[in-house]
């Protein structure tokens, strides 16, 4: 088919379209299948009715009728013939889904689901900001952002170029709590809450911000005093694991593209290929680590 | 009540299932299984499915009372809900037709996702299967971290310097081969043991001369990110089975609860969790 009678504009980069094969034993160069790593929009890691229904057809009638899920919310589906591909993207592009998340690029917005009991901020609306701007921006290495609603990061920011976790500053009412139910005690992981008799008292030097407290209280004693989110950056997983190091805590949710725009910019400007390689850059903990996090940081 | 797999929502009455799969294995769906989640999203929930840090699937706002016609419907189609609490999380394992795994892993989750699905542990306790050093699946940040390594024979006189094992597409991802005087060599440092070279090589200069896997335990990631140490290195899939199964018998005898085996590993040491030390 055409591509231009068609409609559909087929100029997205084409990084998903990870060179697969079946076995190992099947031709190397230039394989006859392909496995297809696929991101879906608006959102990185809600999928949508619609978008289930087409990856079941395209793993039916392009693939091999099954599909992989990816550490990083993507879909892959394996086996799809070299062939059939333009037809396989286009049934894709209708539903909302591209291929993406591989190569030198922004991977998927790793991030949690609004629906969470345990957030502290809901991070939905945010993590589709933050992967309609800069997800599949091409940069000097593999980046991953990660997004996490609360401390537990299921998400691991931690482990992620640039990690992300929604935090909440803890304030205890004035006044005695009625209730026997001692539930923030037991909910908190640091023992940073003592209840005596009535009177509830805040270890501000050991709490982590979690909010587990808070939403475990019945009777509004303990609340929110400020929420917002700790970036950290430099972390990474796999080959080698390096962990993150804090560089703001507790900016708002629109002060967070900025940040990471400057962090972007900032590893685009600085990365360098890696020693004795001529094809590999550093991913940004090396950058971090040749330069040091304030003159990475600097202009 | 709190059930395996029965998540707290945030709308009173509601709730999010954690759907995991048996078949094919822990990370792999078919198209059946896909369109089976598609509608029970539609018919039971809110239309939106998350995939989930573990290679789940979570299906939001299902009525609490319409639990019971959802795990019928799952449970038909070689799925089930799970992987939440203090059990044995969903088995995380990489691609199987990824270029890169020394070999598919898809019957060693497979087996240790049926083993273990639906077992109480002292402490939530994850297992990231990965085919090669790059350990796309977090496996040195996982409870139970299995790593596929292969050893590389050069065989340097039999090398013609075609360069395929260099140049792209097929080269070296962490470019540890080099090239010189009509011969080949690997570097130890740089090599992650991936063993496609020797897949990539026409003239047996390398050569797979064996597999192994190496087990890391005690790393986590979340809320106290920690990596984890090497533990063991064995040779075979039955190896790796029943080093965990003695590996998790010490666990539940030692763990407080709630105490994942990072926290053990630091309370009492590496060797309370070898099985020697329990008769």
């Amino acid at each position: 088919m055409d591509e231009k009678a068609s409609g559909f504009s087929l100029e997205m980069p084409k990084v998903g379209v990870i060179r697969g094969v079946k076995a190992k034993d099947v031709e190397l160069v230039g394989g006859k299948v392909v496995n297809l790593r696929i991101c879906a929009r608006p959102y990185s890691n809600i999928y949508s009715v619609t978008q289930l229904r087409a990856i079941k057809t395209v793993s039916e009638q392009y693939g091999s009728g099954k599909v992989h899920l990816s550490p990083r919310h993507n879909f892959e589906i394996p086996e799809i013939r070299n062939k059939r591909i333009d037809d396989t993207l286009k049934l894709l592009y209708v539903a909302g889904l591209f291929p993406g998340g591989a190569g030198t690029s922004v991977r998927n917005i790793f991030t949690c689901p609004d629906w969470c009991s345990q957030s502290v901020l809901p991070t939905q609306e945010i993590g589709k900001m933050i992967s309609t701007n800069f997800g599949d921006r091409d940069m000097p290495n593999k980046f991953t952002i990660s997004f996490a609603g609360c401390v537990n990061g299921c998400s691991r920011p931690h482990n992620a170029d640039v990690g992300i976790i929604a935090v909440g500053k803890v304030k205890v009412a004035k006044g005695n709590c009625a209730d026997q139910c001692n539930k923030c005690v037991e909910v908190c992981p640091r023992q940073a809450i003592e209840k005596n008799g009535g009177k509830v008292l805040l270890k501000e030097k050991n709490c982590n911000f979690c909010g587990k407290c808070v939403k475990a209280c019945p009777q509004n004693i303990l609340t929110f005093a400020s929420t917002g989110f700790k970036v950290m950056i430099g972390g990474k997983e796999g080959a080698s694991v390096a962990f993150g190091s804090v560089i703001a805590d507790f900016v708002k949710d629109f002060e967070l593209l900025e940040i990471i725009e400057n962090v972007l910019q900032k590893y685009q400007e600085k990365a360098k290929f890696r020693p004795a390689s001529q094809k590999k850059k550093e991913r940004l903990t090396e950058v971090i680590e040749r330069l040091g996090l304030e003159s990475f940081l600097a202009d | 009540m709190e059930q395996n797999g029965i998540l707290p929502g945030r709308t009173e009455g509601k709730a999010t299932i954690r759907v995991r799969s048996l078949e094919p294995h822990s990370a792999e769906f078919t198209s059946e299984q896909i369109g089976t989640i598609a509608d029970i999203a539609e018919r039971y929930g809110s239309g939106q499915v998350h995939v989930s840090a573990r290679q789940t699937i979570e299906i939001a706002d299902i009525e609490r009372s319409a639990i019971k016609e959802v795990f019928v419907l799952l449970n038909g189609n070689g799925l089930y809900a799970g992987s939440s609490g203090h059990f044995m999380r969903n088995v995380m394992a990489c691609s199987r037709w990824c270029l890169y795994n020394v070999f598919p892993l898809s019957d060693l989750a497979r087996k240790l996702n049926n083993l273990y699905a639906e077992q109480k542990l002292p402490g939530k306790t994850d297992i990231s299967l990965s085919g090669c050093g790059f350990s796309c699946t977090r496996s040195r940040t996982s409870d139970i971290g299995i790593i596929a390594q292969a050893t590389i024979e050069v065989n340097a006189d039999k090398c013609t310097e075609c360069t395929l094992c260099v140049r792209e597409p097929l080269g070296c991802q962490v470019e540890a081969i080099t090239l010189s005087d009509h011969s080949v060599s690997v570097d130890g440092d740089r090599c992650i043991q991936c063993g496609y070279c020797t897949n990539v090589c026409k003239f047996s200069s390398l050569v797979l001369k064996g597999t192994s896997f190496a087990i890391f335990i005690g790393g986590s990631g979340g809320i106290t990110p920690k990596e984890g140490l090497i533990w063991k290195s064995v040779a075979s899939e039955q190896d790796v089975v029943d080093e965990i199964a003695g590996l998790l018998k010490c666990y539940s005898s030692v763990a407080q609860k709630g105490e994942r085996i990072g926290s053990v590993i630091e309370r009492l040491g590496l060797d309370s969790l070898t099985e020697v030390n329990h008769g």
